[in-house]
């Protein structure tokens, strides 16, 4: 592992460095993700751009709609009083993310970009209908962070661009948001499957206006279950339209079998915490009403 | 390869450091401070021997950059004894019987520390969902939990 290491104080001159190197650099963040990469030998960078001297990328903006700054730690999510309301699934996504050690460091920027099909934060990210931006020389560009996510480790990000944050709209009235992952153990396991649900309810509570699953490691990214989300719209939210829902989502669904389970239980996991998710949404909003 | 002049606080120490980018806070503190008391075990951010405190939060020294540390104030275990006195944690876990191989603990101990500056009345539950990032692989995780506890119910009756 060797490299020539670069601390850029400005945005400006940490995308131009990143323009400059391209394929051959690599922007560190919090470098939980790069680092390993780098030690495997799986990356090997001439040029490291650590950005923990650009300002002004590590602020939530919550005043309507939400920004989230690349340099945003999983902490910092985690702890962000706005979040603790209808948009709770940000939280129970980032508070999984390995150990205190990691949350402390790692970023909701390289989280995205390092695009595991298995993020935590992503499928909340995804029911949100979040964007990212884009910084290069060149200018800014902001792409759906749906439209970003190509396959495992794989995104639209070109090499002379920085993702620079994250931005959704505030929740509409009678929405709430969960987040459940499946793993062997509770702590520091890295998601068998995960999902997460946003659902927004009619006056009464109990028809869906608008629906939005997202599934993690089920895919080689990723992924909306778009036709559950549209069959659920303007249904009434029984157990038995959540099942259908569930099952819609299991065939959105392009499981592998690997170390951590077969792609049959997956399959079974999608199937059990889709409506275990959506259950949690409507209570949530029932009880946001109460 | 040039190298960096870094200046890290350590242990209350300000250290002037010459190195390559490519090494971590772990590299530099065992290899060139010679404090081994931080352990190097999987080099993933798995297993928690490596942690250190860095501005008061706790941190895997095995996949920062040295170089990502500059300016700024570096805890291990070390530094946590003030003139040649235990640090209450590390007296509960000798007092509790937590420590079997002792591999694990220097992480341990720091991680509780991070945990209780914050939390300053967890439960048992609470403790160990603090310390998830820290594997002991001799599984003594009760009487570790234990220990942490006592020093929070200790500090509590003393408020």
């Amino acid at each position: 592992m060797s490299f020539e290491y670069h601390e850029p104080t400005s945005l400006a001159e940490a995308v131009a460095l990143g323009a400059r190197f391209g394929d051959d650099g690599q922007f560190l963040a919090g470098g939980t993700d790069l680092i390993i990469q780098m030690h495997r030998g799986k990356l090997r960078p001439r040029h490291v751009v650590s950005l923990h001297r650009v300002s002004g990328l590590d602020a939530i903006d919550a005043n309507g709609a939400v920004h989230v700054g690349a340099l945003v730690t999983h902490r910092a999510l985690e702890r962000f009083p706005a979040f603790r309301g209808p948009l709770r699934a940000l939280v129970e996504g980032a508070e999984v993310v390995g150990g205190h050690q990691v949350r402390n460091v790692g970023t909701v920027g390289g989280n995205i970009v390092n695009a595991s099909p298995a993020a935590d934060v992503v499928p909340v990210l995804l029911t949100l209908d979040a964007s990212v931006t884009c910084l290069s020389p060149g200018g800014e560009r902001t792409l759906r962070l749906e439209d970003f996510l190509i396959g495992s480790g794989r995104t639209a990000r070109r090499p002379d661009e920085l993702l620079t944050g994250v931005r959704f709209a505030g929740l509409a009235p009678q929405s709430a948001t969960a987040f459940l992952k499946a793993g062997r153990r509770r702590a520091m396991e890295i998601s068998v499957v995960c999902v997460a649900g946003r659902l927004t309810l009619d006056a009464s509570g109990e028809r869906c206006l608008e629906a939005r699953i997202a599934l993690g490691a089920v895919a080689p990214r990723t992924l909306r279950a778009h036709e559950a989300e549209r069959f659920l719209e303007h249904r009434a939210l029984t157990a038995e339209t959540l099942r259908e829902a569930a099952e819609l989502a299991v065939a959105a669904c392009q499981p592998i079998s690997d170390v951590r389970a077969s792609a049959r239980y997956r399959r079974l996991l999608v199937e059990t915490l889709v409506p275990r998710v959506l259950a949690r949404c409507v209570e949530r909003v029932r009880e946001q009403a109460s | 390869m040039s190298k960096l002049a870094l200046t890290l606080t350590i242990n209350g120490e300000r250290h002037e450091i010459l190195t390559e980018p490519h090494r971590t806070l772990l590299d530099v503190l065992r290899a060139d401070l010679g404090l081994t008391g931080t352990k190097e075990n999987c080099l993933e951010a798995e297993c928690g021997v490596c942690t250190v405190l860095l501005d008061g939060a706790a941190v895997n020294a095995c996949i920062l950059l040295a170089a990502q540390c500059q300016g700024r104030a570096v805890l291990t275990i070390e530094g946590l004894a003030r003139h040649g006195d235990l640090h209450p944690l590390q007296r509960a876990f000798i007092d509790h019987g937590a420590v079997q191989c002792g591999y694990c603990i220097p992480g341990m101990i720091l991680s509780a520390q991070a945990y209780l500056q914050e939390h300053p009345s967890p439960t048992e539950d609470d403790v160990r969902a603090a310390l998830a990032g820290n594997l002991c692989r001799c599984t003594g995780y009760q009487k570790i939990a234990e220990a942490v506890l006592a020093v929070a119910r200790d500090r509590s009756a003393r408020r």
